[in-house]
């Protein structure tokens, strides 16, 4: 059985801190530790579905795959090198879209087997962006700034491309495209980008 | 990892990067073996995501003004969009207007854009007496014009008016107009 936990203590925890406390604790279940650490892995995977998916749906699909998978290998001590979880996870996830890609009816069968089981939650991974203060940020680059922008992010383009589109060199849509991304975060954060100053 | 510390934080580039599949596959591959086990870059990556998240909110609805390319309006059509489009030689005018369906108005004004290394286009409101030159816009020299995308909003505030645009070249031997381009705008009936 893992040792009681005090107020505070898993946050303090390492991702294989926490999952040696839930090899620790089988057959039984370390429903603190498994809830932590589903806390900490799910807005990653999310991302890294996301990343590869270009879907919503499809990387929440991902994360609830993987978090059951993991969980389950944990909880019967099939991972023998904690220090390794994050290799773990990603080869998992890696796996499980290339599993995805070929019989869509796997994740039908992962959740009907094991969903009630998991403590997964839907916890929103950061607070909503400003749209307003995004849409006047926006106004405040140059044309060519906002051009690499809205070309670049609003169906992910490769330098290369937008440079092609616009008639610049991709190194230089990088260096327009980083400027413009730094830009924007002061704005977002309320800095004045002329002065410096908090707005 | 622990959760609130980085000794290796990946630069804003380098996320930028890996988000728009930029990277080699090995740099790929140790990228997100990092991101897995850090809750500082995973966020500074959520960040990332949050702004192209936003800005393709605001690009879908006209939510800002910007000079964007024809194959840009494509896709945005081929994703649903309702663009309305006006086509306007140099020395053109059009009657236009903007649709409550409409998400988004865009003009193609054609110029001669071979040789021309900085190009300004300037917006003239003669009822107002009021320009505004926006200066070194972005342009492809073969792509034998430039696309405008005005903000929507701004277009749907619009009472009947008449707008000009101006292409200019600007070399190290001066200024030539490449272009004046008309715009008769009433608000939609």
């Amino acid at each position: 059985m893992p040792p009681p936990i005090e107020p505070g203590t898993l946050d303090a925890l390492e991702d294989a801190q926490l999952a040696r406390r839930i090899i620790a604790a089988a057959p039984s279940i370390d429903e603190p530790a498994e809830a932590e650490l589903c806390r900490r892995l799910a807005p990653r995977m999310r991302l890294y579905g996301l990343k590869h998916l270009r879907s919503a749906a499809a990387a929440a699909d991902l994360v609830q795959d993987v978090l059951i998978m993991t969980l389950q290998r944990l909880r019967a001590g099939n991972i023998r090198e904690p220090d390794h979880l994050v290799s773990f996870v990603l080869g998992t996830c890696r796996q499980v879209i290339i599993d995805q890609r070929r019989a869509q009816g796997r994740r039908e069968r992962i959740l009907a087997t094991f969903a009630g089981d998991v403590p997964i939650s839907e916890q929103p991974t950061s607070p909503p962006l400003d749209l307003e203060r995004l849409q006047h940020c926006l106004t405040l680059l140059s044309e060519r700034e906002r051009t690499v922008v809205l070309m670049s992010f609003y169906d992910e383009r490769q330098a290369a491309d937008v440079g092609q589109e616009v008639g610049v060199s991709p190194a230089n849509v990088r260096v327009i495209r980083h400027r413009s991304i730094e830009r924007l975060r002061r704005c977002m954060e309320g800095v004045d980008s002329a002065s410096g100053r908090q707005e | 990892m622990t959760s609130s510390a980085c000794a290796a934080p990946l630069t804003v580039n380098e996320l930028t990067e890996y988000w728009l599949n930029e990277c080699a596959p090995d740099r790929e591959l140790a990228i997100e073996e990092h991101l897995l086990g850090c809750r500082v870059c995973s966020g500074r990556l959520q960040d990332i995501v949050a702004l192209a998240d936003g800005v393709k909110n605001i690009v879908r609805r006209g939510g800002v003004g910007a000079i964007v390319t024809s194959t840009f309006v494509g896709r945005l059509k081929d994703a649903g969009v309702r663009v309305r489009e006006y086509r306007l030689e140099p020395g053109g005018s059009v009657l236009c207007t903007i649709a409550p369906e409409d998400d988004l108005n865009v003009a193609y004004l054609a110029a001669p854009l071979e040789g021309v290394s900085r190009l300004d286009l300037v917006l003239h409101d003669p009822a107002a007496d009021r320009s505004l030159r926006l200066e070194d816009i972005p342009f492809n020299p073969a792509a034998g014009g430039v696309v405008v995308a005005p903000e929507a909003a701004g277009l749907r505030r619009l009472g009947n008016a008449t707008q000009r645009m101006q292409l200019i070249a600007v070399q190290a031997s001066g200024e030539s107009v490449l272009g004046s381009y008309t715009f008769i705008h009433s608000p939609y009936r």
